[in-house]
């Protein structure tokens, strides 16, 4: 009985093991997937298409469009799969349902305080951790009819953003620009009024440069007491403010600019996916909430400013997971969906729909090997 | 001063000559300073020119009361413009940009994308049955709370309570209050109690339901209570000079009295939250995929799709969002005409005399 | 006041009038227990409901309100990046200016058109064209508040661009007018002017209904009395629907004041107090404030957000207190009218 059984159990193994080679091997791949064997297979290929299940999630809405991207390249192996992943809860929202149990991961543009990794690990014993899963950088954006090209140095921004410099004829914006002064008018500067991680890496950034001239902390709310800012709610009303209001300027993710903006040159460096990957690898520390495997990172600024070659207001934005699900097919599901989108299969779609940057290899492999240890 | 009852009369179309005057010569004093293009500008210092002659005109020849009386005529009319033109803008300004969204596919279909392997191009095309589905269903729930309940306390506040009960006077109080509540509140007062009774991750159509009910009572129960008072006593001493009792002349003569009113009152509970985005998304969560289990899962609504289509566009592809923002809008104006239009009929068939 | 239904059917003696062989049976009894339990449960759920909406905001609110907003960081810092909130009603204040003061404004453009266009409607327009009339204007009660967002956005913040910068450049020595004009047009007189737009269908629609119902016998008798049409007015239909349109106006402003998405898309919002109407730094809602913010707020963030709301609850609280008390004080003709009806 016993012994019958067990060489049922061993045939349909096999078989499974050789249907899923056969698969892998059959797919055409991609100029750089390997497919030698079901274990290597990276991205699509690395894909069960047998998954069943439901992915709840939500959070950060800069993620957004990356996670359509990531939903339909994912269905379109696993269609079993239903993922629904909600942008209209702002990233501390995200956080917040993450931590009461209601998500499965969570889409958050700052990674888990101190005070919510306790909360979290009330509700998940083992621990949750922070994954950067998307790249991007924050424009210094700026209505287009003030010309085709602007460069400004972090010190101006600083100045420009606290309200400091008022006229486009400031002659510190006419020593940015090569000696060329820009026609007088007034400087309208839009700004997010509800909180969001670009907030939090311009001003992260500002402060961290350049303290001198803006002295407030970094956070996810630019900061409400400086006066005649013309703060809009959302990143697509920030662009759209740009892009009617003559000279205006503003802070957006890159990925956001549309008609009628242009962004700026930060300290003569153009934003690109490139410059903003160097900005990870030069400044990018891994400060971690104490639960192992964490990827929280921090940026160091003056490592980053330094290299002339670094875009230096990167944005990253995490997807936060417990250690230990509430059971294991959870686990194989969203662990799936996530090694998916750490794979460069994954951040080449994001990047295709989103207009992301693909985060370098070496974050990625850290990331797989976290999301290795997750039950 | 003149007797009022052998005053002269001004002729009969006087109020249009007087009004065409009058925005003719603000027109021409616009011009004159190079402001023309300021239409609003020369509309309404004509509007205040023509109350101000037809008052100066009508007080010489007709007296002080005719006069008071064309003033307030004006006066009513223009307010009625001033109604009419930001319906006229706002329907228009929908139309413009959702009509052109509108297809069946936009429409019945759901929301899909499709991924190019090859390119790694991710294409996804639009379609909002599902938020119609939730806006049915969720609306649907509430309504179907709200209205009975609301209608019931009305019907006690008027025809039960005595004035000097306590209680009759913090309810109406109570409700007053409940007007205020903003609608993000009442999304999490939802959210947190069906965390309370199911536990974490509760998105559910029925906890959307429940906080649009929080919005939709104190409408109900106010319009209602209103309207009941207003049908006359004598009704109510007839019939039950007739012997009939209390309940059935509540039922059949004071509330087909106020059928109308009570119809009205409903639709605008209705209208009202059927346009709420807030409390959909922190109760019900949100997804594309079309969920018609009110009491399981996230549910989205039309008005959160509009909501989404214009604060969180897709970069790739700004068209899609444009065309959900504003179709998804234009077909949810759509559904409430058409409620309206069928509350209208129904209220018209219960009526008991025709109304004006 | 004493002319209720309620107090009437009190007055008369039971069993009024009818013959003796018709006496109430024994199903009309249970039809009129089971009516009147139900109307009471009905009001009593009322009272549940809010008692359960008060006791969730006041659990949520209590740690945040009571907490040392000095020394908390995530509190004085992050809710605003505003430095320096000592405590709770350092920060809510200016909300709670904000949204009184976009409230009140939004009132006083709203609520006299809507009372003019209800009498419109039903006593000027020719009688065909009246039944349209009242259509097309609960039309506007059919617009959802994002639209109404939206369409502020892109038509009525282009449309007061002109009228600001002309208030601002000739009338600029005006508390209101001052300050430096908004380019964007995001200013709360612009969001003022959309919620006056939202609140008109629900005020008129009811007042509408109002003054349609009152007595025709009233109306002819001035009319018949040689009164012109806005003394017939002023004497037969004001007075009889004097509360009802209070109670309109109030519904409205309940809705202004608890509009949350119109508000945050349309206004540039500051955490300050100011009277200026044309600029970029406008007062915040409490409504818009907790829809800007709540998706970035962590825990006790959110509990200060929740706090505002308790805060918003207990304004309307005492708006409509004051209302009710100004419209007793100051109603004796009313008073005249219902007692010479109810003689």
């Amino acid at each position: 009985m016993k012994i019958s059984r067990l060489g049922t159990v061993g045939a349909i193994a096999l078989v499974g093991g050789l249907v899923l080679a056969g698969c892998s091997s059959n797919t055409t791949p991609s100029d750089d997937t390997s497919s030698a064997a079901p274990g290597s297979a990276t991205g699509l290929d690395a894909i069960d298409a047998s998954l069943a299940g439901t992915i709840t999630a939500g959070g950060s809405s800069a993620q957004a469009n990356a996670e359509t991207a990531w939903t339909t390249a994912f269905n379109s192996v696993a269609k079993g799969v239903t993922i629904n992943y909600d942008k209209s809860q702002g990233s501390g929202g995200g956080r917040s349902n993450f931590i009461s149990g209601a998500y499965d991961f969570a889409g958050s543009d700052a990674p888990l305080s101190a005070d919510e990794t306790k909360q979290a690990a009330a509700t998940y014993p083992s621990g949750a951790v922070d994954l950067p899963i998307y790249l991007d950088g924050v424009a210094v954006a700026y209505n287009s009819s003030l010309g085709s090209s602007l460069n400004l140095t972090t010190a101006t921004i600083a100045k420009i953003f606290s309200g400091k410099i008022t006229d486009w004829s400031d002659p510190a914006i006419t020593a940015d620009n090569g000696g060329t002064a820009l026609p007088a008018g007034k400087i309208t500067v839009v700004v997010r009024s509800d909180s969001s991680g670009t907030a939090q890496n311009f001003t992260n950034f500002l402060n961290a440069a350049d303290p001198a001239d803006w002295s407030w902390k970094g956070s996810g709310t630019f900061p409400a007491d400086i006066t005649g800012t013309d703060a809009q709610k959302g990143g697509g009303a920030v662009a759209s403010e740009i892009a009617k209001v003559r000279g205006s300027i503003g802070y957006l993710d890159h990925s956001a600019l549309t008609d009628g903006v242009s962004a700026a040159t930060v300290n003569g460096i153009e934003y690109s996916a490139d410059a903003v990957a160097a900005a990870l690898t030069d400044g990018a520390t891994v400060t971690s909430n104490g639960v192992d495997g964490d990827l929280s990172i921090t940026f160091d600024y003056s490592k980053i400013t330094a290299d002339t070659a670094a875009y230096p207001i990167p944005l990253l934005s995490y997807a936060i997971i417990p250690l230990e699900f509430k059971t294991p097919e959870q686990a194989k599901i969203t662990v799936a969906y996530l090694r998916f989108i750490a794979s460069e299969d994954g951040q080449k779609a994001a990047a295709k729909k989103a207009g992301s940057a693909p985060l370098p290899a070496e974050i990625l492999d850290q990331v797989n090997d976290t999301l290795a240890t997750v039950k | 001063m003149q007797h009022s009852l052998t005053t002269g009369r001004l002729p009969k179309f006087i109020d249009l000559w007087v009004a065409l005057g009058a925005i003719a010569v603000s027109a021409i004093v616009f011009a004159s300073f190079g402001a023309i293009g300021l239409v609003a500008g020369w509309l309404v210092v004509g509007a205040i020119l023509y109350l101000v002659a037809i008052g100066v005109l009508s007080h010489i020849v007709e007296g002080r009361r005719k006069r008071t009386d064309r003033i307030v005529r004006g006066l009513v009319v223009v307010a009625f413009l001033l109604a009419v033109i930001p319906l006229v803008s706002t329907l228009w300004t929908v139309i413009a940009n959702g009509a052109a969204a509108l297809s069946w596919d936009f429409v019945f279909g759901t929301e899909h994308s499709t991924f190019d392997r090859e390119t790694f191009d991710t294409h996804t095309v639009a379609g909002i049955w599902p938020a119609i589905v939730g806006t049915l269903i969720i609306t649907g729930i509430a309504a179907v709370i709200s209205i009975p309940i609301g209608l019931l306390t009305a019907v006690w506040l008027t025809e039960y309570a005595l004035p000097s009960n306590p209680v009759r006077r913090t309810v109406t109080f109570l409700v007053d209050v409940m007007t205020g509540i903003p609608s993000i509140v009442a999304g999490l007062f939802a959210f947190a109690l069906f965390t309370l009774i199911e536990g974490p991750g509760s998105f559910s159509g029925i906890s959307a339901a429940i906080a649009l009910c929080v919005l939709m009572i104190p409408t109900v129960v106010r319009s209602s209570e209103e309207m009941i008072k207003l049908v006359p006593l004598e009704l109510r001493e007839a019939s039950y000079a007739l012997g009939v009792t209390k309940w059935r002349t509540i039922l059949k003569v004071v509330l087909r009295t106020a059928v109308a009113g009570l119809v009205t009152g409903a639709v605008l509970a209705i209208a009202r939250v059927i346009g709420e985005t807030a409390p959909i998304y922190i109760a019900a969560g949100y997804t594309s995929n079309l969920n018609a289990n009110p009491g399981v899962g996230p549910m989205s609504t039309l008005a959160v799709v509009s909501y989404n289509g214009y604060a969180f566009p897709d970069q790739s592809q700004p068209d899609l969002s444009h065309a959900e923002a504003w179709g998804s809008a234009l077909v949810l104006i759509i559904l409430v005409v058409v409620l309206n239009l069928v509350a209208r009929f129904i209220a018209s068939a219960f009526a008991p005399r025709a109304r004006r | 006041m004493t002319a209720t239904p309620a107090a009437a059917e009190h007055r008369a003696p039971r069993n009024a009038g009818g013959p003796v062989g018709l006496a109430a049976n024994s199903t009309s009894k249970i039809g009129d227990r089971l009516f009147l339990g139900l109307s009471t449960g009905a009001s009593w759920l009322i009272l549940v409901i809010l008692a359960g909406v008060a006791i969730f905001l006041i659990i949520k609110a209590a740690p945040a309100i009571g907490a040392d907003w000095a020394s908390n960081d995530a509190l004085n810092q992050t809710v605003a990046n505003t430095p320096g909130h000592a405590n709770f009603w350092e920060y809510a204040g200016p909300l709670l200016f904000g949204t009184v003061w976009a409230s009140f404004l939004a009132l006083l453009m709203g609520a006299p058109v809507a009372v003019g266009i209800a009498l419109f409607i039903s006593h000027y327009a020719p009688r065909r064209i009246a039944g349209v009339l009242g259509y097309l204007v609960d039309l506007l009660a059919a617009v959802p508040s994002v639209v109404f967002g939206l369409w502020g956005l892109s038509v009525i913040t282009g449309f007061l661009g002109p009228l600001n910068q002309f208030l601002g450049e000739y009338l600029g020595w005006i508390p209101l007018f001052g300050g430096s004009i908004s380019a964007g047009g995001g200013t709360i007189l612009a969001g003022a002017v959309v919620l006056a737009v939202m609140i008109l269908p629900i005020v008129t629609s009811i007042s509408r209904e109002i003054f349609l119902q009152t007595p025709s016998l009233h109306e002819e008798a001035a009319l018949a009395l040689g009164a012109t049409r806005w003394e017939m007015i002023r004497l037969a239909v004001l007075p009889y629907a004097r509360s009802g349109v209070i109670s309109a106006i109030l519904l409205g402003l309940g809705r202004a004041l608890g509009e949350t998405m119109a508000i945050a898309m349309i206004v540039s919002p500051k955490l300050i107090v100011s009277f200026q109407l044309l600029t970029n730094d406008n007062p915040a809602t409490i409504a818009s404030n907790i829809a800007n913010q709540f998706g970035g707020a962590n825990d006790m963030q959110r509990d200060a957000l929740i706090a505002t709301g308790l805060l918003l609850f207990v304004v309307s609280f005492l708006v409509n207190f004051i209302a009710r008390w100004i419209v007793s004080r100051t109603a004796p003709g009313v008073r005249r009218v219902r007692k010479a009806r109810a003689a």
